[in-house]
């Protein structure tokens, strides 16, 4: 992949240029969508944006000594790394990639749940810290199917490359990662039911209680980012292929749109649950579904 | 760079998020004030998200009379928001103790410790009238992004270092 | 429950519409000065100390203060000659404190006159404390 279609697939598509209206258009979709199926109208169509230009013009007077500069890099670096996870994504046909792009996407995909957790531990304040513990233990159980999920896939194909991953014809094995990989979103976007960081009535704002301004409007905007990165990637998982650039990209965003209704359905029909509860569900249930796929993947790549 | 301004003014009224403190009210206001965010009246139509921390609101929705244990409370809150910011005192308590005037658990009105822009009157006030006060504190909020007192960014940046 | 959600359509009040309130809606309280004697019930019932009346020979003033009031309806239930009623219709917001006071100075009315006393000789003087 040479440096400018890096460039390109990084800066317009599905880079920062589109990934900053999909974000915000996506944060629109779940909003509405969730306002519409509780019965009520919902936001007008531009608010994310107007939120994010309103939370950019507060007066908020700068932080003091390290803590406060360590507190405004965790935004910056959520944002920058979710930006660079969806253009990773193998959106159109022939972009070009690289080996173990697959382990890249994986990797900068977690980094914005990690300064979450670091940014609750930075405030000092004791909402923060419990948030951050409940974000860090809901990351420990949902990482694990998601990551044995994806790992499935790509083990049984015996590549790394997100393009191969993306030109798989359908397969139970990959239907099984598919279905897998959809139960972890909800977690992964603090979403109903495994909502626990947002959980407003018991610890405030949680791991997000003191940040205001600019830092908040970037924390929303990597809420946006992972939004699309994580659709993006399962978009791009069941996508089927497509010869024309046009055509391909229509598609991603169908389907992104598609996943996104879908999580905010669950999310508008269930409650939220208790930390336990959420974690013997990834750990008793979910896990013996990935540790099956990642098995039949092994067996598969071994009987081939 | 008015056109910066001009979109600032408006994000700030549609996009109004609220913080709500009760300040020893009996709860009825407060019940009305989330019932302004059920399907009925639904507030998200205005943009309006009822926020789990003062320092992500732009409005502070005061209920009840201000007892002795909330003055302290109130002011500390008040400091926690970043400006612009407006204060709402929904229900006739706010604004001047309402039946539990010569209480001695009392601190007094609202505006005898913050300065109060929309007054909601009603006992309590219907969600309705709640959803026109906090629309007409984002439109009071939008004027005072566009020209902001000098007394109000130096007293907030003394409670905000003070906050840190 | 959802998709009955999803396309019946929502159930808000697009702002600012607002719904209808019923007849009997205790709301601001209206005062009709024709109408009142300066009997002060209405203070005395009062149970927030909205109103204020301060007699005086000849005139007295009766104020009103929405701001205080917990609109209860004591007051209107106290004034026999129906002076004050409730408005059914939500106060409404103001933006400084004690905008919507009220205050009417009236000039007392002089007592109507007794009617002719046609009661028997054979009555006690208690029927003249009408």
């Amino acid at each position: 992949m040479n440096i400018v279609t890096a460039l390109v697939r990084l800066l317009l598509f599905p880079g920062i240029l589109f990934a900053v209206p999909a974000a915000w258009f996506f944060l629109w979709v779940e909003r509405k969508a969730v306002a519409r199926m509780q019965g009520r109208i919902g936001p007008p169509f531009m608010q994310p944006f107007f939120d994010f230009i309103k939370l950019l013009g507060k007066h908020v007077p700068p932080r003091a000594g390290v803590g406060g500069l360590l507190m405004m890099t965790w935004p910056l670096v959520a944002v920058a790394s979710a930006g660079v996870a969806v253009g990773l994504l193998p959106v159109l046909p022939a972009s070009g990639g690289f080996e173990g792009d697959l382990i890249l996407l994986l990797g900068l995909m977690e980094v914005p749940s990690m300064c979450l957790i670091a940014a609750g531990f930075s405030s000092r304040s004791i909402f923060g810290e419990i948030g951050s513990a409940r974000e860090a233990v809901l990351s420990v159980s949902y990482n694990v199917v998601f990551l044995l999920a994806i790992l499935s896939i790509a083990a049984s194909q015996h590549t790394f490359r997100l393009e191969a991953l993306a030109q798989l014809p359908v397969s139970p094995l990959q239907v099984v990662g598919v279905v897998a990989l959809l139960v972890c979103l909800p977690a992964k976007l603090h979403l109903n039911p495994f909502s626990l960081p947002n959980a407003e009535q018991e610890i405030y704002a949680g791991p997000l209680t003191e940040y205001a301004g600019p830092e908040l409007a970037l924390w929303e905007l990597s809420h946006g980012l992972e939004w699309v990165a994580a659709t993006g990637l399962v978009a791009t998982l069941i996508a089927p292929q497509a010869t024309a650039w046009w055509l391909a990209a229509l598609v991603f965003v169908a389907l992104s749109f598609a996943i996104v209704l879908l999580l905010s359905a669950v999310s508008a029909a269930t409650a939220r649950l208790q930390i336990d509860t959420t974690v013997r569900f990834y750990w008793q249930c979910t896990l013996v579904f990935a540790v099956l796929a990642v098995a039949s993947a092994l067996f598969m790549r071994f009987r081939s | 760079m008015n056109l910066w301004k001009r979109l600032m003014c408006y994000s700030r009224r549609h996009s109004p998020w609220i913080f709500h403190m009760n300040a020893g009210s009996c709860n009825g206001c407060d019940i009305e004030l989330i019932a302004s965010l059920t399907p009925r009246y639904d507030a998200e139509q205005l943009g309006v998200l009822h926020e789990g921390s003062p320092r992500h609101a732009d409005i502070l929705c005061i209920s009840g009379p201000v007892t002795h244990n909330a003055a302290a409370a109130i002011k500390t809150v008040y400091g926690q928001v970043y400006g612009p910011k407006a204060v709402v005192a929904i229900g006739s308590c706010p604004a001047s103790t309402n039946v539990f005037i010569d209480s001695r658990t009392l601190e007094g009105p609202l505006d005898r410790h913050i300065p109060v822009d929309v007054y909601v009157p009603g006992c309590p006030p219907r969600p309705d009238s709640i959803l026109q006060g906090i629309a007409k504190a984002a439109e009071i909020l939008a004027e005072r992004g566009n020209h902001p007192p000098a007394s109000e960014s130096a007293s907030e940046t003394k409670s905000g270092e003070a906050r840190q | 429950m959802l998709w009955k959600n999803l396309w019946g359509g929502s159930r808000t009040l697009l702002y600012p519409a607002r719904p209808t309130v019923s007849d009997n809606y205790r709301g601001l309280v209206l005062f009709e000065p024709s109408r009142c004697t300066g009997c002060a019930m209405c203070k005395f019932r009062c149970t927030s100390r909205a109103i204020e009346f301060t007699p005086g020979k000849g005139e007295f003033t009766w104020s009103y203060d929405p701001g205080q009031c917990t609109f209860c309806g004591r007051c209107v239930e106290g004034c026999k000659t129906h002076a004050l009623s409730q408005e059914a219709a939500c106060p409404p917001i103001y933006l400084s404190a004690g905008e919507l006071k009220k205050s009417y100075t009236l000039v007392r009315k002089p007592p109507a006159p007794r009617p002719a006393a046609t009661a028997p000789a054979l009555k006690p003087k208690a029927g003249g404390a009408q």
